[in-house]
């Protein structure tokens, strides 16, 4: 799997959409069977510069995602590899039941982008700021999970997607996001990392929670707490290994997400617990509600999201 | 649009292969005998029978006449596609396809046993000649979809024939894949809808009424032609001549009757899913031979 990363300009920020866009437009010159569909999302799921090399391999089903997803299952029935872009909502929840009948029973490689996770766009309000996706998709069997952190996962979960004989999800965040990977870095699927080692805690986070949760670390270290903090890149299938071994250290294991803790990351990292090693643990994230409306920098730190409201939260778990 | 109402009607429009005597009586004696073979699977358990019969003739003529494909090879890539997107008819998809020899027929009298690979809803991944799983209406269409727009990509010229029932009609995502196969000028997928006017709970015209079906989906671009659903001339004269017009998906629409060849239960909504009682088999297989030999009476007159 080659990292076309380098030759961009490298930025300490990339743009999930754009590292999508250029994921798909090269893994579309080294595979002939990719095709990309859209539901009127072209342009903001990114897929436009595919459009423009690949006409003829882009397939625009307009707003009407249950028959784009039946589409998508159709084609990957012809040995055709489909990647299907649109809102999450509408492709984790509108065509529910033909992702769930026509894709995941059938296991067919059908690659699913669900775009602007989480908080991403939270100015329009709970209908299109998603916070139940993880536990809704991750209920399906045969399906991948994939929620990446920064530019480098991005990029490299796209081409793991296509070489995965069955569907992947594939979370994607709006935000411009720091980069951590080096341009050497392998994603694995089903593998998380340690970025982060420690002792006293393990915090288990994934994609858009990344760096807050690696400030937090930074600013509790100061106050003399060891935190390891794990990414799960990979929501499903989990590194169960990871979180065993990392949690049989610390003893004690919190999650930290853009989404709801009812069936998240949190609820996976638990299944894996309450069956081998029961530790207590504590899940932030967002409590069982629709969200609220308002700007990404205030919504998360109204919902307790912030480096310095997740280093509190973890401090006072840590007291209990 | 062009509605047939008689066999001269359509042969006006078309130059059209007619069936001999000889291949009429076989078509009729397949069907009945598929129909026969439905009733001995429910000595094992109940199932979806109306929408069976209704369908049976159209498959019977699309698997014997129409379509090109290879039981010895059932994934041969330039084979044509059914999809029959209303799967609970699957029991007609079965007996036909262990007529034509895509596997034992003796894997019918499993119908109803714990694991049985005749499930009341078609799994591709249990039988060979299942070209996709349905069994929740609305499906079909967007894949077959697919799978026609697909051949264009490869240069292929295989079709696709997707079978819908008329209540399936009122699910919202057969008119986004209408929509879409009309946008796209999708000329090698056919649509054919078995018109038998009943659903589970009744009338199709009381629940939710369907109609102008025709005038439906000739505004979504397609060119439509009726026929009856159980002449089997008018069934193989209008597959024949598919696609009715260049760059233009076909739709079928054909007037059929719900349990076909029962007669005591043709045209009742309650066989739609027949909880059948064991005793009463022997005497509907004595129905359906009789209703068969009458058929073949009529085509030898």
């Amino acid at each position: 799997m080659e990292n076309n990363m380098d030759k961009e300009k490298i930025e300490e920020y990339d743009d999930p959409r754009k590292v999508f866009s250029n994921a798909l437009v090269e893994l579309g010159r080294k595979n002939p069977n990719i095709i990309y569909i859209s539901c009127d999302s072209s342009l903001g799921a990114s897929g436009g510069e595919f459009h423009k090399i690949f006409p003829e391999r882009h397939f625009e089903f307009g707003i009407a995602e249950q028959n784009a997803m039946g589409e998508a299952a159709g084609f990957a029935t012809c040995g055709k590899i489909p990647f299907i872009a649109a809102y999450m909502p509408f492709v984790a929840f509108r065509c529910f039941e033909q992702l769930r009948d026509d894709i995941c029973k059938t296991k067919l490689n059908v690659n699913i982008m669900g775009n602007n996770c989480g908080f991403s766009v939270s100015s329009l309000g709970p209908t299109h700021t998603v916070l139940e996706d993880m536990g809704v998709i991750r209920s399906l069997p045969n399906i991948t999970i994939f929620s990446p952190c920064d530019g480098p996962e991005y990029y490299q979960a796209v081409f793991a997607a296509a070489e995965i004989e069955g569907p992947v999800f594939i979370r994607i965040h709006r935000n411009k996001v720091k980069r951590i990977h080096s341009s050497d870095f392998k994603f694995v699927c089903g593998k998380g990392e340690i970025l982060k080692p420690g002792n006293d805690v393990t915090a288990v986070t994934c994609s858009s929670m990344v760096n807050p949760t690696l400030e937090a670390a930074n600013i509790l270290e100061n106050k003399g707490v060891s935190i390891e903090v794990l990414n799960i890149s990979t929501i499903k299938p989990i590194d169960k290994e990871l979180v065993l071994s990392s949690s049989s250290k610390t003893k004690k294991v919190v999650s930290v997400e853009e989404h709801s803790v009812v069936n998240g990351l949190g609820t996976a990292v638990a299944d894996v617990l309450i069956k081998e090693n029961p530790v207590k643990m504590k899940m932030i994230g967002i409590n069982d509600e629709f969200s609220v409306v308002g700007e990404y920098k205030d919504i998360v730190d109204y919902y307790g999201l912030t480096p310095i409201k997740i280093a509190n939260s973890i401090e006072n778990f840590l007291k209990v | 649009m062009s509605y047939i109402s008689s066999n001269e009607d359509l042969r006006s429009i078309t130059k059209i292969k007619k069936l001999t005597k000889d291949e009429i009586e076989s078509l009729i004696s397949k069907s009945y005998n598929c129909r026969v073979n439905i009733l001995k699977m429910m000595r094992n358990a109940e199932g979806h029978i109306g929408g069976a019969f209704s369908s049976l003739d159209i498959i019977t003529v699309l698997y014997n006449k129409i379509l090109r494909h290879d039981p010895k090879n059932p994934r041969w890539p330039d084979r044509d596609r059914f999809i029959l997107s209303a799967g609970h008819k699957c029991l007609a998809l079965y007996t036909v396809l262990a007529d034509q020899g895509y596997f034992n027929e003796e894997i019918l009298w499993t119908y109803g046993q714990f694991k049985t690979r005749v499930a009341m809803h078609p799994e591709e991944k249990l039988l060979p000649g299942i070209e996709f799983p349905t069994g929740s209406l609305g499906h079909g269409l967007p894949v077959g979809h697919a799978i026609a727009l697909a051949a264009k990509l490869d240069k292929k010229n295989y079709r696709v024939f997707v079978m819908l029932g008329d209540g399936e009609c009122q699910e919202g995502s057969i008119w986004e894949a209408a929509m879409s196969a009309g946008h796209y000028k999708t000329d090698n997928l056919v649509v054919i809808i078995d018109k038998n006017g009943l659903q589970v709970n009744g009338l199709t015209r009381d629940i939710m009424n369907i109609s102008p079906i025709e005038d439906k989906f000739n505004a979504f671009g397609w060119e439509v032609k009726k026929i009856d659903g159980h002449d089997f001339n008018q069934i193989y004269e209008v597959l024949s001549v598919v696609p009715f017009v260049k760059g233009k998906p076909s739709c079928i629409v054909a007037n059929t009757t719900k349990c076909k060849g029962l007669t005591f239960a043709e045209g009742q909504f309650q066989y739609h899913h027949w909880h059948c009682e064991q005793d009463k088999i022997d005497d509907s297989i004595e129905v359906v031979n009789n209703v068969c030999r009458k058929e073949l009476e009529k085509i030898g007159k």
